[in-house]
């Protein structure tokens, strides 16, 4: 959490992350691709991607499996994933609002470690779900 | 390909990589998921966050192969060619498209800055299904890094492509 630690003991199922929004951008793709290494133009090329039949450039899965990530690590803490998994659903379209939401599923003590489970997705402001998986992390305890 | 060859490729391996973990471009791909976190910033934040070391965001095992990995790092044992692109260029030069369907990540720790990682990767499953009428070609690919100097294991990346005509 950006103002506070996370423990095991203020975790009940059915808690959910803060919301991250972000309304993307053409920049972001483009950001998203430098960084990645991926070039493929169906993401930066406006030209290419319309010779294509797509109406736009569309986003990278893995910028939107990114803003997901930033999501859960805000929540859970930078270093304490354990697991994090999805499914890419829907493509992502520049202008879009792009809305994150993660729900406590479990939580459980493996060994030393305290865990929690977690839904995790990714939407647009319609509710289209874009991406959709589950993660686990590992979190501090009080004492 | 037909679909015994198919199956042929699970188990065969994609190829080995060693790559450095490098502080910028780590900062760069925080930005690039929209983290503004000064614990990829700054050492004295991760410190403060109780991390060894600059931390790198959890999607970053995904494209660090594509960074900091220079030749004289590298394995001789290269496998000939990587069956991902020997399995899906063919049916590719048909037409249809290549996606990238699910992905996963497993980390016994955080990669982080400075760390010196092997990636090994190898196809775990390949397949064939028909759907609503269109012909869909799923591999999957499994990379497991490791530190180079301990072969402790870092974390791992499961990434499902599907080809569909």
């Amino acid at each position: 959490m950006s103002n506070g630690v996370l423990h095991f003991e203020d975790v009940t199922v059915g808690d959910t992350a803060p919301v991250r929004h972000h309304a993307l951008t053409r920049t972001d793709l483009v950001v998203y691709a430098g960084a990645s290494g991926d070039f493929n133009p169906m993401h930066h090329d406006e030209v290419k991607a319309k010779e294509a039949g797509q109406p736009s450039v569309f986003g990278h899965g893995m910028f939107s499996m990114g803003l997901l990530g930033t999501a859960l690590t805000d929540y859970v803490g930078i270093g304490n994933v354990r697991a994090f998994g999805v499914r890419f659903a829907k493509q992502t379209w520049p202008g879009e609002d792009l809305v994150t939401s993660i729900v406590v599923t479990s939580t459980r003590i493996d060994g030393d470690d305290h865990l929690i489970d977690l839904d995790v997705s990714l939407a647009n402001a319609d509710g289209e779900q874009k991406v959709v998986g589950t993660a686990t992390a590992v979190l501090p305890t009080r004492d | 390909m037909a679909d015994d060859e198919l199956a042929q490729l699970i188990g065969t391996p994609t190829g080995r990589s060693v790559i450095t973990v490098e502080r910028g471009h780590v900062a760069t791909f925080a930005t690039a998921v929209t983290d503004e976190s000064p614990v990829y910033r700054d050492p004295r934040a991760a410190a403060g966050a109780g991390l060894a070391g600059i931390p790198a965001p959890p999607t970053y095992p995904f494209v660090m192969e594509n960074f900091g990995r220079y030749p004289e790092l590298q394995p001789d044992d290269q496998p000939a060619g990587n069956p991902v692109v020997t399995a899906l260029g063919p049916l590719l030069a048909k037409g249809g498209l290549i996606l990238h369907g699910e992905q996963s990540f497993t980390y016994h720790r955080p990669v982080f800055a400075g760390d010196v990682l092997e990636g090994t990767g190898t196809v775990v499953d390949a397949y064939r299904k028909e759907s609503k009428g269109a012909t869909m070609t799923f591999v999957v690919v499994e990379t497991v890094w490791r530190e180079r100097e301990t072969g402790d294991e870092v974390c791992t990346s499961r990434m499902n492509v599907i080809h569909r005509v």
